[in-house]
């Protein structure tokens, strides 16, 4: 068993909107291990990335607070540490890159000047210093002619390359977790494979834990050894990613799979599978399982109590009551409890 | 400044959330009509609304001076000048030719109000038609209207105003046209903006694809697209024309006696200011407020058609839900 | 770079020669023309064809036009109807005395503004927010002249502590700081009413760029929240609102012209409001081709400094912020 790197535990956070607190994530709880990949894999609005900017605790900035629950991060809650704090962390032994690597830039400063500012600020390392590891970070994602690219603004180059300059941001202090929130999906298909290529060589160089967020099971499956799923702010589904591959069990995972084209336990069909409905709104779940307007195998029962987690597996659990006679597990940290606010 | 037209606020650009992910949109339970969801986010502006009360006050006040007040405003008494607020029914007292203050400041509403709105109306259309014939036809037509418009924003308002009142003479009819005249430019530029961004829209593509006229499209479009701002710009243009009128006849420019405006009454009554200083604070306080209420109304129109106002992020609010959630919950 | 000069320059001067024509055009709109005005009442038909001949007035206007625009542009702005003095000479000085009051007042409001406004937008609805805010929303709404009376009521009549009008008392012509004490009050009534603006505008553009992704991607990297504001987001900032000040100055020279006529300061703007009394023309006409010419200048330099500060700016590209 490998060492615990980020434990996550009954995570709850919140925004306010225009009509009123809205929570965005539902008692989320992941643990990462060192040099392993986990992938959060959900729709768009299921709270994936606010999952993300809770561990980096950037979510004070964007207008939502973490209501509850616990960030260990080697042993330190991250929930618990101020801003001050928190400074020393990020982009040193937790990094995140972003989804649009075009607007993740600063227009004004060279591309060399984003990476050396990581250096300085957390290895106090002199102008000189830091300009020459960042054109060597250049070079260690893959962009030729690094002194020449270290120069040039953000907007001189393609989102491809934008992208390995971000990577390069969040590598320059070789972090020991890295968040990555879905990095190819403003990318052209070509790069988005080259990308993780990278993503994946480099992991295996700097041994460093990956949080892949993602809404692509297919990038999932190549990537992962672990996988979550989630719904509408909560975690339905997580195990290894064999465990989720080969013994799918909560109807929305089963869903997302066969909506895979081409996936072997998909539709026999000539259509593409399609789960039926939308995904609530977080201001309005139902009541009961948040998955039961749109599940095909709803019982009564799903629609008036929410299901626990059931341990199926040795790391794999659901959240579904068709896995009732099954153990329940339960995470302690944070206070958990009621969903209602 | 605010002796001229107001310069808009620059962010009629079309709304986009900050974090989309983070944004649960609300439901779409009950379809309302625009008009409908922008009145009722509206009245719950307590600012706006009570712009709005306040503005319809004054205009309704105005509108009925003859019933309000038995006095002419026009009408010189040498032998009641300068009486004290209250006495022999004269509400805020005469001027120092015996004229009723508070009758003047009625009959002045008038004529600001009437300014005010004409500008912002005539205004409104010329910016428009500009706007949208330089959107529609490009090119050349579209260069020479811009260029055209960089040379009105070029040269200070109150300066082309004060030349034209001065060679053509100080007329009502003047000074609206030429208010108006110069303070197009802001629904030119916004029109133009907002034709030029629906032709590069999808679906104006997509309909031309499936064989209706993009033209028809995007004039449809632009009417729903550009009301709101334009509304807001013209709200804004009020205000200006307002304190524009008052400026150009306190430089003796504008309005003149008889006829009587805020403008003037403030221009008399600087000779006057170690006599009776109030004098110079009634008509000021008229046009303060008036143009106040005035803004306020369009500020309230702007936020509430701006969904990036919705998410007001109040830290102290955010840490009190925490606290009781916790609480709540042990 | 020079590329993007010189179509820039260029344009310049075409609106340059449109506000050229659109003077002459106004001032030969005038019913009568200008000759009419021109005239001193009660000559004679005969005197005054001879007076309009030898001012040129009798050739076709396109001739006028064009000698009145060559002189212009040999530095002679022409003479003045009423007593023939050179125009230069009345002007001149007034231009200067402007020159004095706009940048004193428009350096105090820049200096309280900006850095106001970006602290306001860290702390967005707090109380130093919300007195901007009021304090934007007076601006906006109040005449300004109206303010100058009040202030002049208040601080010259009841108080008697600073000068009532006027550039300097009548001894102490040219003292530098009897100059300062007549500034005062003219300069808060031009700062009001531009703190209203900038320190708005300085808000709202340093809001909408701390919401962008590079800010965010600056925090994920630990960079300490102050530098965020002041390494990542002012610059990011600072280049709109640049353009929009640029932008605004012929509102600022207009707005001159109220204070000035308020407290008989002897600048341009007062100069053009008594001129345009006297029907001078050739004085308006100069007047307002130099305003243009500051204006258009300045909306240049206002251009050339967002390509200097924002490198998303292609040189020889089209211009930074076509409508």
């Amino acid at each position: 068993m490998a060492q615990k790197l980020l434990e996550v535990r009954n995570l709850t956070t919140g925004f306010m909107t225009e009509k009123g607190f809205v929570k965005a994530t539902d008692r989320i709880s992941i643990n990462i291990e060192k040099g392993q990949t986990l992938c959060l894999v959900g729709e768009s609005g299921s709270g994936k990335s606010v999952t993300s900017l809770s561990i980096m605790r950037l979510i004070d900035y964007a207008g939502g607070t973490i209501l509850d629950g616990k960030i260990e991060f080697k042993g330190d809650d991250l929930a618990a540490k101020k801003q001050d704090q928190m400074k020393n962390i990020r982009g040193n032994k937790i990094a995140m890159i972003f989804q649009d690597p075009m607007s993740a830039l600063n227009p004004v400063f060279t591309v060399g000047e984003q990476i050396a500012e990581s250096l300085r600020l957390h290895q106090n390392k002199s102008g000189d210093e830091a300009w020459k590891e960042a054109i060597d970070l250049l070079k260690l994602v893959g962009i030729p002619a690094a002194e020449m690219r270290a120069k040039q603004y953000p907007h001189e180059m393609s989102g491809g390359m934008c992208q390995r300059v971000v990577i390069a941001i969040a590598l320059a202090c070789k972090p020991e977790l890295l968040i990555a929130d879905e990095p190819t999906t403003a990318l052209d298909v070509t790069i988005q494979a080259q990308i993780l290529e990278l993503l994946m060589r480099l992991k295996e160089e700097l041994g460093m834990a990956i949080l892949l967020i993602t809404h692509d099971m297919g990038v999932a499956a190549e990537v992962a050894d672990h996988i979550a799923v989630m719904y509408a702010g909560a975690i339905v589904e997580q195990g290894t990613v064999e465990e989720i591959f080969t013994n799918p069990s909560h109807p929305y995972t089963i869903g997302l799979l066969k909506s895979i084209p081409g996936f072997e336990g998909g539709s026999s069909e000539k259509e593409l599978y399609t789960i039926k409905g939308t995904i609530p709104g977080l201001g309005n779940l139902p009541q009961g399982c948040r998955f039961n307007p749109r599940c095909p195998h709803v019982m009564d029962k799903c629609r008036q109590v929410e299901p626990g987690d059931f341990k199926i597996g040795n790391e794999h659990t659901t959240k579904c009551w068709l896995f009732e006679d099954k153990p329940e597990v339960t995470v302690s940290g944070g206070t958990g409890g009621n969903t209602n606010v | 400044m605010s002796n001229t037209n107001m310069p808009t606020a620059p962010n009629a650009e079309p709304a986009k959330y900050p974090n989309s992910e983070n944004t649960s949109l609300p439901p779409a339970t009950k379809t309302k009509g625009p008009w409908m969801v922008l009145w009722s986010k509206f009245s719950r502006n307590p600012y706006a609304m009570t712009g709005l009360v306040v503005l319809l006050i004054f205009i309704i006040g105005s509108l009925s001076a003859k019933l309000i007040t038995p006095f002419d405003p026009a009408h010189v008494d040498l032998m009641i000048t300068n009486l004290k607020p209250g006495t022999d029914g004269h509400v805020l007292g005469t001027d120092e030719v015996g004229r009723d203050i508070f009758a003047r400041l009625l009959y002045s509403g008038q004529v600001s109000l009437l300014i005010g709105f004409s500008v912002a109306a005539i205004s409104v259309i010329i910016g428009s038609l500009v706007g949208a014939i330089s959107g529609f036809f490009g090119g050349w037509i579209d260069t020479i209207f811009m260029r055209f418009v960089d040379v009105m924003s070029s040269i200070p308002t109150l300066f082309l105003n004060i030349l034209v009142m001065a060679i053509f003479g100080t007329k009502i009819s003047y000074m609206i046209l030429m208010l108006a005249f110069t303070s197009w430019m802001s629904v030119a530029r916004l029109v133009r903006g907002t034709y030029l961004q629906l032709r590069e829209m999808q679906y104006v593509e997509a309909a031309k694809a499936i064989g209706v006229s993009k033209t028809g499209i995007i004039f449809r479009h632009l009417l729903r697209n550009a009301t709101f701002p334009i509304i807001v710009n013209a709200t804004l243009m009020v205000g200006g024309a307002i304190l524009a009128e008052s400026g150009l006849s306190y430089l003796g420019l504008g309005i003149q006696a008889p006829a009587t405006s805020w403008g003037l009454m403030l221009s008399n009554s600087q000779e006057f200011m170690l006599i009776d200083p109030m004098q110079a604070v009634y008509p000021g306080l008229c046009i303060f407020i008036v143009v106040l209420a005035v803004n306020f109304i369009g500020d309230g129109i702007r936020d509430a058609m701006d969904p990036r106002q919705k998410q007001m992020k109040s830290r102290r609010r955010l840490d009190k839900w925490r606290k009781n959630y916790s609480k709540s919950e042990i | 770079m020079t590329e993007y000069l010189i179509r820039r320059f260029l344009q310049s001067v075409l609106v340059l020669f449109l506000i050229s024509l659109v003077a002459f055009g106004l001032i030969h709109a005038a019913p009568g023309g200008p000759t009419q005005m021109m005239m001193a009442p009660g000559i004679s038909p005969e005197t005054a064809k001879i007076q309009a001949h030898n001012m040129g007035l009798d050739k076709p206007l396109p001739a006028q036009y064009g000698i009145w625009l060559t002189n212009m542009l040999k530095g002679d702005l022409g003479h003045t109807f009423k007593n023939n003095k050179p125009v230069g000479d009345v002007l001149w000085p007034t231009v200067g005395n402007t020159i004095k009051l706009m940048s004193f007042a428009w350096v105090i409001s820049l200096l309280i503004a900006i850095p106001w406004g970006i602290y306001n937008s860290t702390r967005e609805y707090g109380l130093s927010d919300q007195t901007a805010s009021f304090v934007s929303y007076v601006g906006f709404a109040m005449p300004a002249f109206w303010f100058g009376i009040i202030l002049q009521v208040f601080f010259s009549l009841k108080l008697d502590w600073l000068p009532l009008s006027d550039m300097y008392d009548m001894d102490k012509q040219g003292n530098f700081l009897n100059l300062l004490f007549h500034l005062i009050l003219p300069c808060s009534v031009l700062v009001l009413g531009m703190l209203a603006a900038y320190t708005k505008y300085a808000r709202s553009s340093m809001l909408e760029v701390l919401e962008q992704d590079y800010i965010r991607t600056a925090r994920a990297k630990g960079v300490p929240e102050r530098k965020v504001i002041f390494r990542h987001a002012l610059r990011n900032a600072l280049i709109p609102v640049i353009t929009i000040i640029g932008m605004d100055l012929p509102i600022l020279v207009g707005g001159a012209t109220l204070t000035e006529s308020v407290f008989n300061w002897p600048g341009m703007g007062r100069l053009f409001v008594d001129m345009a009394r006297q029907r001078e023309y050739s004085v308006l006409m100069a007047i307002t081709l130099i305003t243009a010419v500051v204006v258009v200048a300045g909306n240049l330099i206002a251009d050339i400094l967002y390509k200097i500060v924002d490198p998303r700016v292609k040189l020889g590209g089209k211009g930074g912020r076509s409508a």
